[in-house]
């Protein structure tokens, strides 16, 4: 059981996301970098759909009311706990009393925006529509449909002093997986349905400039800022269904990048959509950075994923033979 | 007390066959601890002035956390027992390497991002009493 002391905003519980039901009008939820929860729960020892706790406004503290297990992934964030400073991306294990503190993220080698903390066995919460990710829009899954708030208590599944081995750690997959281009972090990108229907200079804009990340950003979609998109003659469509990563234009002509919460259908035009495979760099990249889109194909777009999932089932090997070992 | 010379002399002619660095043995009144380099065996004298940290496993050494730009405990670091004063990369995993006991960091012994082996000597710590 953890007890949440700060008086915190927008932290949410989340799993991997809830599929399959956007046919319902469900959007998906889910941690916006989905590959650092896998990797804390990697760490200890949890299976792939746990829940865990994704913070995105700092500090962020808890109390633990009896020992537990847990893993810190994502943003960097100086933690401590008591005051004694955690590695990040490691997992440790807190005893009864003992106050975990998520100060700034820190921005020395990896600017990142999210920390996610993992509890063994996961957060306690009941599943709903096969998933325990909080689903804001509909005040349903997480904890209560909602954000945390102060004083709010969760349990974990699996707690208890040495329940777990602890102390392993895993390089963030931004040094493992990089991904730049001309000197800013790069998203591989589809060209969407109604890509071909820019002019040539937006077309060429959109792979050439940069954009940056604007302050109207959250869990439901980034607005960018850069040149302006503008299609050859105006578009006008009924409302369609849309998944997270889809690039819509707004009459404007900058782009929103739809992300978890985004609601299931819109009726912008679409020029791109972020592959899946790199949606977690899109949910790290911190307001106010700039990054380049970058044209990819199909087949990229899956061998991405590819490289994803085996960049976890190494971390999860070498950490179970890890776990034998000690 | 110490082992009877032919013991350590067996144990040393087997060291010298393996891939192994360093061979510690220690039991009641007993601390033998042989260092091992490309078929060269030697005894290392006892008391150490210092406690030598080896690698736990094979691994890339590292002195600092790769999303930190400073090392986890540069010489001179006062450490408590327990704290993590390097990391070893196994592929994607990070294994941190502890100190035994409070000590202050004498020496940074392998460079940052050497493949080690099972007992390569990492970091120097002067042990401290209180």
């Amino acid at each position: 059981m953890i007890e949440i002391l700060s008086d915190t905003a927008l932290a949410t519980v989340q799993d991997l996301g809830r599929t399959g039901a956007l046919n319902w009008g469900v959007g998906t939820s889910g941690a916006m970098d989905p590959l650092a929860l896998a990797a804390g729960n990697i760490l200890l020892g949890n299976g792939a759909g746990a829940a865990a706790i994704e913070v995105q406004v700092f500090p962020f503290l808890v109390r633990f009311a009896e020992p537990c297990a847990f893993a810190l992934t994502g943003a960097d964030c100086a933690a401590s706990l008591d005051g004694r400073p955690l590695l990040p991306w490691c997992s440790a294990e807190a005893a009864a009393g003992q106050i975990l503190r998520l100060g700034l993220p820190a921005a020395a080698t990896w600017r990142a925006s999210r920390a996610y903390l993992c509890l063994a066995g996961g957060i306690d919460v009941p599943a709903v529509l096969g998933s325990r990710s909080t689903q804001l829009r509909g005040a349903f899954g997480g904890h209560d449909g909602r954000a945390l708030r102060q004083g709010d208590r969760l349990a974990a599944v699996a707690p208890g002093a040495g329940q777990r081995p602890t102390g392993l750690g895993a390089v963030p997959p931004a040094f493992c997986l990089p991904l730049s281009q001309d000197g800013l972090p790069a998203i591989r990108v589809l060209p969407a349905a109604e890509y071909d229907r820019y002019t040539a200079a937006s077309r060429a804009a959109f792979w050439g400039e940069p954009w940056r990340i604007t302050p109207q950003s959250d869990r439901y979609g980034y607005r960018l800022a850069g040149p302006t998109l503008t299609p050859s003659a105006p578009i006008e469509l009924r409302s369609h269904g849309i998944v997270p990563g889809v690039i819509q234009v707004p009459h404007g002509g900058q782009p929103i990048v739809q992300m978890r919460d985004a609601q299931p259908s819109g009726g912008y035009p679409k020029i791109g959509t972020i592959i899946e495979a790199d949606l977690w760099r899109l949910g790290q990249a911190p307001i106010g950075s700039r990054l380049r889109f970058v044209e990819t194909d199909w087949e990229t777009a899956l061998a991405a994923r590819d490289a994803n999932e085996a960049w976890l089932a190494n971390l999860a090997r070498l950490a179970d033979l890890r776990r034998i070992a000690t | 007390m110490s082992l009877p010379a032919a013991d350590i002399a067996r144990l040393a002619a087997w060291l010298a066959q393996t891939d192994l660095a360093a061979l510690d043995l220690r039991g009641p009144g007993v601390h033998l601890r042989l260092h091992h380099v490309a078929g060269t065996v030697t005894e290392v004298e006892e008391p150490p002035p210092v406690t030598v940290i080896t690698a736990p496993s094979v691994g890339h050494f590292l002195a600092a956390h790769p999303l930190h730009d400073h090392p986890l405990a540069p010489i001179g670091t006062r450490v408590a027992a327990g704290q993590a004063i390097a990391l070893l990369r196994v592929g994607p995993l990070l294994l941190p390497v502890t100190a035994p006991c409070p000590a202050i960091v004498v020496d940074v012994i392998a460079a940052p991002g050497a493949a080690v082996g099972y007992g390569t000597p990492l970091i120097a710590l002067h042990p401290l009493t209180d």
